[in-house]
């Protein structure tokens, strides 16, 4: 009883990071209609900023979440602004290959600057944790989750109360009639992969405190934020979360898989991306609306 | 196309393979543009269906079936078959969704293929392969792979097969009301582009004389077909064939000269080739207007 305790707790604690991973992803998707690709690359480059700025200068990981979001809200803003605005209604191959080579490009440059090692941030906490009725939570990790939790709650009241909010959900519900009212569309879409990458950072800073660094491991976190988006429901902050600790409960389950068939062995924690796609198909063919989204195309 | 033929007389182990490289890749590139150009459902999961092939080919091998033709035949049959089985549910998703399924698709074979202990796991398969002097049996399989992919496409787009891929590209609600069955011709139009992408990684895998699941699944091998079939021209049939020549030489050359960031150039290629040459070239090259008319394509999407 107690593993499957750990197991949920496990799951929910990945899952408050999932949920920011997929928060920027689906504000980019939902109001331009850009799968972006390169969101991975931005979670890499948030991680080893953090990174840079613990090993250079002892600065607390927690203490670079603003970090990593002013940095990358600012490269992301330039990328729309001056690069991506020129075909975001392109049909979808063209934005999707376009941040393909973006993702591309970031990748190498971390390579580059960084190389293919292992890093990791290890606090002086880092190996801190506490038990409740059997269960064994990291502070790290819960901290992590609080963070997230916050992180969510700001996007939602500032999408929902802010003057740019209301401008940026506008522009996804009617651009002619947003222009019409004097909103800058090439601004706010400029504002909102800001938003994104900016958020993939702040993420990536989370991610720096629990999980190994290097130039890829933003791969796996792209494919899953996609799946956290279909299943939250594309485009809501709520959905995001939702989706966020469903997935990563689910995903926490699943790689416990561990069976013999004859000599083959099966062990589902080498199976994430099969996971990933096996709960994507699942949610498309049973609930292609997600768990709290609106009906989408 | 029929130039390449002479390319194995030259003798040169290594011009030889550049120019195998430069098949196999067109051969993709037409599969996915029958499926990614002419029936507009653009899937990134090509390299699913080359790395199947290559793995039909390296389980032939282990049980000593060292034989081009069977191993295409097994690689053509597996693929239609996986096509029409994953096609069914995959090809109801439209758009962004059928994107990213497609894309799941083959990391998910490769993390299956990973932990399948008959095909080798992680650490791989040896495949057998003809001596040194005969390498050049591979390059004539692939030249014609490649140009069986082409002249497949050629005819394809010429007969009603290719008209009811375009009209479920243009329209798919309206090509149902004219009586295509979308579905149908979907999984057709899949299994025929699996088999193309298929009998490339099946000259392949012998060819290459080992694999593992970071060859066979590569995302090099997804994205360059890609970006080769937009470079040249969606939904044409000498574009493909155009964007690898140029494309494929490129990376050659690239990987030559600057090894360690030649990816890097990749990126930047893929990002310039999207921005400038989002049409590609075979409609570059009729373009009338010039210069200018280019330009004014240039902004065509902009915000």
């Amino acid at each position: 009883m107690h593993l499957v305790l750990q197991d949920l707790a496990n799951g929910i604690l990945a899952g408050g990071i999932l949920a920011v991973v997929a928060l920027g992803f689906s504000l980019v998707w939902g109001i331009m209609n850009i799968i972006n690709l390169a969101h991975g690359a931005f979670v890499m480059l948030g991680a080893y900023l953090t990174y840079q700025l613990f090993a250079s200068f002892h600065v607390d990981p927690f203490l670079s979440l603003p970090i990593s979001f002013v940095v990358l809200f600012t490269a992301g803003y330039l990328l729309q602004r001056y690069l991506i605005n020129w075909v975001v209604r392109a049909p979808i191959l063209t934005t999707f290959l376009l941040t393909f080579g973006l993702s591309l490009l970031f990748v190498n440059i971390a390579l580059i600057v960084w190389t293919g090692d292992q890093r990791g941030v290890t606090t002086a906490y880092a190996g801190a944790n506490f038990t409740l009725a059997g269960v064994t939570i990291p502070w790290v990790k819960l901290y992590t989750l609080l963070a997230a939790l916050v992180i969510t709650g700001v996007m939602h009241l500032w999408l929902t109360r802010s003057k740019t909010g209301r401008a940026i959900r506008a522009t996804s519900m009617d651009i002619g009639a947003a222009q019409l009212s004097g909103v800058r569309v090439a601004h706010i879409y400029s504002i909102v992969y800001g938003l994104g990458a900016g958020l993939a950072g702040v993420a990536g800073t989370l991610i720096s405190m629990s999980y190994a660094i290097n130039p890829n491991m933003g791969e796996p976190f792209l494919i899953k934020a996609f799946v956290v988006c279909v299943l939250g429901g594309l485009g809501s902050v709520q959905g995001a979360l939702v989706g966020g600790l469903v997935y990563g409960i689910v995903e926490a389950f699943a790689t416990q898989i561990d069976l013999y068939i004859g000599t083959q062995h099966i062990s589902g924690s080498g199976l994430q991306d099969a996971i990933a796609l096996a709960v994507l198909l699942i949610v498309l063919i049973v609930r292609p609306t997600g768990i709290m989204g609106k009906a989408t195309a | 196309m029929a130039l390449l033929l002479l390319v194995p007389l030259g003798h040169n182990g290594y011009i030889e393979i550049v120019f195998r490289n430069i098949l196999m890749y067109a051969a993709m590139a037409y599969g996915w543009n029958l499926i990614g150009g002419y029936t507009g459902y653009v899937s990134f999961g090509q390299v699913a269906f080359f790395g199947i092939g290559a793995y039909c080919s390296a389980v032939l091998s282990a049980h000593n079936i060292d034989n081009l033709f069977a191993d295409v035949a097994l690689a053509c049959v597996v693929t239609a078959l996986f096509a029409v089985v994953v096609g069914l549910p995959v090809l109801r998703l439209k758009g962004h969704y059928f994107a990213i399924a497609t894309l799941g698709i083959g990391l998910a074979l490769s993390d299956i293929v990973a932990n399948l202990d008959v095909l080798g796991a992680s650490s791989g398969l040896a495949v057998h392969h003809v001596d040194e002097p005969h390498f050049y049996v591979y390059y004539y399989a692939m030249w014609l792979v490649a140009l069986g992919s082409m002249l497949g496409t050629y005819f394809i787009a010429r007969s009603k097969l290719g008209f009811a891929f375009v009209a479920i590209r243009e329209n798919e609600e309206a090509a149902a009301v004219l009586g295509i069955s979308a579905t149908r011709y979907k999984v057709i139009a899949w299994a025929i582009s699996g088999m193309m992408a298929g009998s490339a990684g099946a000259v392949f895998a012998p060819a290459n004389g080992f694999l593992d699941p970071s060859i066979a699944f590569s995302a090099d091998s997804n994205i360059f077909p890609i970006v080769m079939g937009i470079l040249g021209g969606v939904g044409t049939v000498a574009g493909p064939f155009i964007g690898a020549l140029i494309l494929a030489g490129a990376n050659e050359l690239l990987q030559k000269y600057f090894i360690k960031i030649h990816t890097l150039f990749f990126g930047a290629m893929i990002v310039l080739v999207v921005l400038l040459l989002s049409r590609g070239l075979v409609w570059l090259f009729g373009l009338k207007g010039g210069a200018r008319t280019w330009l004014k394509s240039l902004t065509a999407y902009k915000a």
